[in-house]
């Protein structure tokens, strides 16, 4: 049995992700949508795993607007669902986000958006906790494992409570890390969906579900906002801890709760410093906090990446100051914390050391000295793709087909496994100029290509992902196509949403729960578009450069290659050789064979290692996939590949 | 990049000094020596960046520093030099005895026939030549036969990278290569000669003969295919070319049909590099051969060739030539060497005059030396 499914008053050890998708359980969920997206993938996932014995539909969505609105249909109908994202997903589905939440909602709907600061696996540190903010929803924050749980169980209680979708905002280290959770009770329902849609338009439980007449619908909305405020002043997920009059009081919530009390902790100020924790953020429960702000005079917010919490903190005080008396406020507008990457108990407590002059020094004496020593002494690593990844091999062709071209074409980058040439230019042989949001690679290459009449006549290649692909690029290549830019789309066709774990997208023919799906045929749709279509196995060196080149001469027309071949991690190829790998020490001439070793120094895949006794390439078995690639690039054709015997 | 000992890389070097500078000749031979230097069309390309310093690319590039007194005391006799075109052990007309061959050639067919007797003979067991004329963007290629290379005959105006087929050619099976040069070609086959880096693992005690080509310029072939576009000539329909003595233009043969387009709209397409060339007669080669375009008889002179022997290795084989009846052998024509002569001087100071001009100064010759005794000789003149 699931662990998930776990009889209620066990103590489990859960995941954040996994204590999510177990709250959504307990409040009898039936829905569950998302687009994958670290660290947020595992909710889906998790609930997929258990689809068939609680009765659910889960999906894996085209992109997250998609997503949203196929939670949104569940809720119309009665039913609860959950709908899973990271922080930049909210921003695409944001556009439906606004009306739904101007329409309202039936059955409770949570949409789960798990943020990233310090963009430990993203390209940026978006703070989503606005668009709450913004579009007038509710914003919940759990600042523990047990809560993580029990936060989204009772978020779609307030979602019916208020007939409004309620946002649920986790982090990284709240969805990567685990922690002990007391089950509650899986639910019982059993509901049917129903549609009911001919009473009043102002109707929220009977009429059609839309967001006009917009000015009635938006004092709606307001009434719902406020109704959640009251609710929050009561919410159990709001705590206090600390003395009755602190001389400081932290107001916080997320992880930064967790980092808050240990900085106390490690300085032992349990006595004068006290934590205001809100597990609601938005809208702040105002007398909750006008009594905390009357306890003491100076205040200290802690939270990740933006000041959202202390402006909306400040915005009240100003309002209740003739209450409350004047206030000195700590955080991120005045300095004291950082307004860019992870916080952590060093950096709170480092705060409190100097607001209450308490000494603390996070490093031990000698600290620095000692790493200066050590750190040449850790080998070299650097961030770069797997052995074995079709990515290596596209961006060889892709980089020689440039610089044959010789006119100093630009690749526009996107998001997936391959953004890392845009990252750290050597692993894609410093190709990828450009790097942004999912898909548009291809729509700023749709706007490069249309420069020549400014005199800017450089080829223009865009890659995107399979998974990218579907997302966001057929928008953007549709806009190539129907605006003339000629420009050359590359697919990086690994046959999964490789980067978050190899989820299911419409290119593959089974689906999140596994059943058998058909599959949307990217060749196809291009050919459709009217694109010169070409499918390549990128493993295929000099064919691909081939195909490129022409590619990159041929004007007036869109041109499309597929570059196919699946991940060496995925499920069907892993610990699976194509080939059995072995360098030639007799052919390679090592120092001085004038490749001035092509292979280690440029090619880099990770499994090709540079003998420093012997002078000379050797393959390291146990990172070698057996790809086969590097036997293409060897002038000396030193590296043999022999196939290897199928089991 | 900075080499691993401070300074540019030789792969630096070339890029600062012979492709960004428009000097590259496209004759290949800092490519096939290892991964990162390529032909593509007929550009030099660099794939990858190497650090390395003292490379052969650099060493044998016909455009990086030459002395040209080394080269000329080091590989011909002295007392067969002549400052205008190089040593001269002979100079004659001539052209194949083979009335097919001369058919198929380009003038007299002199260089396939020399070229079949030496592969013939087992003077060599390889032929570098460039391919066939409808190709543009050539490939130099190797022949083992005769019938291989008649198929190669007639000349393209194009530039090949020929060079580059020695070195890989040289790195294989073969062991006696002989080879069909443009003057620049042969000058980086000659600079391999003189083994100037101690690293050199290079394969040039393989190259047994070199038949140059006389050479006013070739053309890009980028630029060339766009005229024949503006044309509305098939490229692929061409089956030879020529510049007919005195009249200004460049001559196509599609088949049956001669087409002429006229030499000001040929001009343009001259690669950049022919500008900056010291050599017309391909200097450097054993043998040179060239159309017999002097005089006044074009028609008649067409189907011969003028013939310079400058070493003994080339003179065994012209002699070889004679006496099998490959070859039909004349005197020159009074006046004959003169007018080569001065037409080679000419060539000496425009390069010069091109060179001072792009340096900015006649202190830097870009390639050349000016404490070279050959080049001080027509620096003076132009001065």
């Amino acid at each position: 049995m699931s662990k998930l499914l776990s009889p209620a008053n066990c103590e489990v050890l859960f995941m954040g992700n996994e204590a999510i998708a177990r709250g959504a359980l307990e409040a009898g969920v039936s829905v569950a949508s998302g687009y994958p997206g670290t660290p947020s993938s595992e909710i889906v996932e998790n609930l997929a795993t258990v689809a068939g014995e609680r009765n659910l539909y889960v999906e894996w969505s085209t992109n997250e607007k998609v997503a949203l609105e196929v939670a949104a249909a569940a809720s119309f109908a009665g039913l609860r669902s959950i709908c899973s994202m990271k922080q930049n997903g909210v921003n695409v589905a944001s556009d439906f986000l606004l009306h739904l939440a101007g329409s309202g909602t039936r059955g409770g709907i949570v949409l789960v958006t798990c943020e990233d600061p310090g963009a430990l696996s993203s390209v940026n540190e978006g703070d989503s906790r606005y668009f709450a903010r913004m579009l007038e929803i509710p914003l919940l924050e759990p600042a523990n494992f047990q809560e993580a749980k029990d936060l989204t169980r009772w978020a779609f209680e307030l979602s019916e409570e208020i007939r409004n979708v309620v946002v649920l905002r986790s982090v990284t280290r709240m969805s990567h890390a685990s922690g002990n959770v007391i089950c509650g009770k899986l639910s019982g329902r059993s509901p049917r969906a129903e549609f009911v849609y001919n009473g009043s338009i102002m109707d929220p439980l009977r009429g059609p579900v839309n967001s006009t007449p917009v000015i009635p619908k938006h004092i709606l909305q307001q009434e719902k906002l406020k109704k959640a405020a009251a609710l929050f002043e009561k919410s159990p997920f709001n705590t206090y801890s600390g003395p009755r009059k602190p001389e400081l009081l932290i107001i916080t919530s997320s992880a930064c709760f967790l980092y808050s009390q240990e900085a106390i902790n490690m300085l032992s100020l349990q006595k004068r410093v006290g934590i205001l924790k809100l597990g609601c953020t938005w809208p702040l429960p105002i007398k909750l906090l006008k009594k905390h702000l009357k306890s003491t005079k100076k205040i200290m917010i802690v939270e990740e990446i933006l000041p959202f919490l202390e402006e909306n903190v400040k915005t009240l005080a100003a309002d209740m100051a003739g209450e409350t008396g004047v206030k000195k406020y700590y955080g991120k507008m005045d300095g004291t914390l950082p307004t860019v990457g992870e916080l952590n108990p060093d950096l709170v407590a480092e705060a409190l050391s100097k607001i209450l002059k308490v000494k603390y020094q996070s490093l031990p004496a000698g600290y620095l000295r000692e790493i200066k020593k050590i750190v040449p002494m850790i080998p070299p690593r650097e961030q770069t793709f797997c052995p074995g990844c079709p990515h290596r091999a596209s961006f060889w062709s892709i980089h020689n087909a440039l610089q044959l071209d010789g006119r100093e074409g630009i690749v526009c980058g996107d998001i997936g496994c391959y953004a890392l040439a845009g990252l750290f230019p050597s692993c894609g042989f410093n190709t990828v100029r450009t790097l942004h949001s999912m898909g548009s690679g291809t729509g700023i290459a749709s706007g490069f290509a249309k420069l020549g009449q400014f005199g800017f006549d450089k080829p223009v290649v865009a890659i995107c992902g399979d998974s990218t692909f579907y997302h966001a690029a057929l928008p953007a290549l549709i806009n190539a196509q129907h605006n003339r830019a000629d420009i050359t789309f590359i697919v990086l066709d690994n046959s999964g949403t490789a980067m978050t774990g190899f989820q299911p997208h419409p290119g593959l023919t089974v689906s999140a729960v596994g059943e058998t799906v058909p599959a949307v045929d990217i060749a196809k749709m291009c050919k459709s578009i009217g694109a010169k279509v070409t499918i390549s196995d990128p493993f295929d060196l000099d064919k691909t450069c081939k195909i490129l080149t022409g590619f990159m001469e041929e004007s007036e027309c869109l041109k499309v290659l597929i570059l196919r071949q699946i991940c060496a991690l995925s499920p069907e190829k892993k610990g699976k050789k194509k080939f059995l790998m072995k360098v030639d020490e007799e052919v390679c001439r090592g120092e001085n064979c004038g490749c001035n070793r092509l292979c280690t120094r440029i090619f880099r895949c990770p499994a090709l290692v540079w003998d420093r006794i012997k002078k000379k390439a050797v393959i390291d078995d146990v990172m070698c996939a057996g790809c086969g690639v590097c036997y293409s690039i060897c002038p000396q054709k030193a590296i043999i590949r022999t196939e290897a015997e199928k089991k | 990049m900075v080499s691993k000992t401070g300074k540019l890389s030789s792969q630096d070097l070339l890029k600062k000094n012979v492709l960004e500078t428009d000097l590259c000749t496209g004759c290949g031979a800092c490519v096939g020596l290892c991964p990162y230097q390529l032909i593509y069309h007929d550009r030099t390309v660099q794939l990858h960046r190497c650090d390395l310093d003292d490379g052969n690319c650099h060493a044998f590039c016909p455009r990086s520093e030459i002395d040209l007194g080394l080269l000329r005391s080091g590989l011909f006799d002295s007392a067969d030099l002549t400052p205008e075109i190089g040593a001269v052990k002979g100079y004659y007309l001539s052209r194949a005895t083979d009335a097919k061959l001369r058919e198929i050639a380009q003038h007299g067919g002199t260089v396939t026939a020399l070229m079949e007797l030496a592969l013939a003979r087992g003077l060599i067991d390889s032929a570098i030549v460039s391919s066939g004329p409808r190709d543009f963007e050539q490939n130099s290629i190797k022949v083992e036969d005769r019938a291989g290379l008649r198929r190669k005959t007639g000349s393209k105006f194009t530039v090949s990278p020929t060079v580059a087929a020695f070195n890989q050619i040289s790195a294989q099976n073969s062991q006696n290569i002989g080879v069909v040069a443009t003057p620049c070609q042969a000058l980086a086959l000659a600079k391999m000669k003189l083994k100037l880096l101690k690293n050199d693992t290079g394969n040039i005690d393989k190259l047994k003969i070199v038949v140059g080509l006389y050479c006013g310029w070739t053309l890009s072939a980028e630029k060339f295919k766009a005229l024949l576009l503006r044309n509305n000539i098939d490229s692929g329909t061409l089956t030879g070319m020529d510049i007919p003595a005195g009249k200004k233009a460049l001559e196509l043969h599609a088949g049956n049909v001669t087409k002429l387009i006229p030499f000001a709209d040929v001009q343009p397409c001259i690669r950049k590099s022919c500008g900056y060339c010291f050599d017309s007669t391909a200097e450097y080669a054993d043998i040179s051969v060239g159309s017999a375009r002097f005089g006044n008889e074009w028609e008649e002179m067409r189907e011969w060739n003028q013939l310079i022997v400058r070493t003994a290795k080339g003179k065994e084989l012209v002699d070889l030539a004679r006496k099998c009846g490959v070859l039909e052998i004349r005197e020159v024509p009074v006046g004959m060497l003169k007018e080569l002569k001065k037409a080679a001087a000419e060539k000496k100071r425009t390069a010069l005059k091109n060179i001072i001009k792009k340096s900015g100064s006649a202190k830097n010759l870009l390639y050349l030396k000016s404490s070279d005794s050959i080049v001080k000789k027509y620096l003076e003149k132009n001065r």
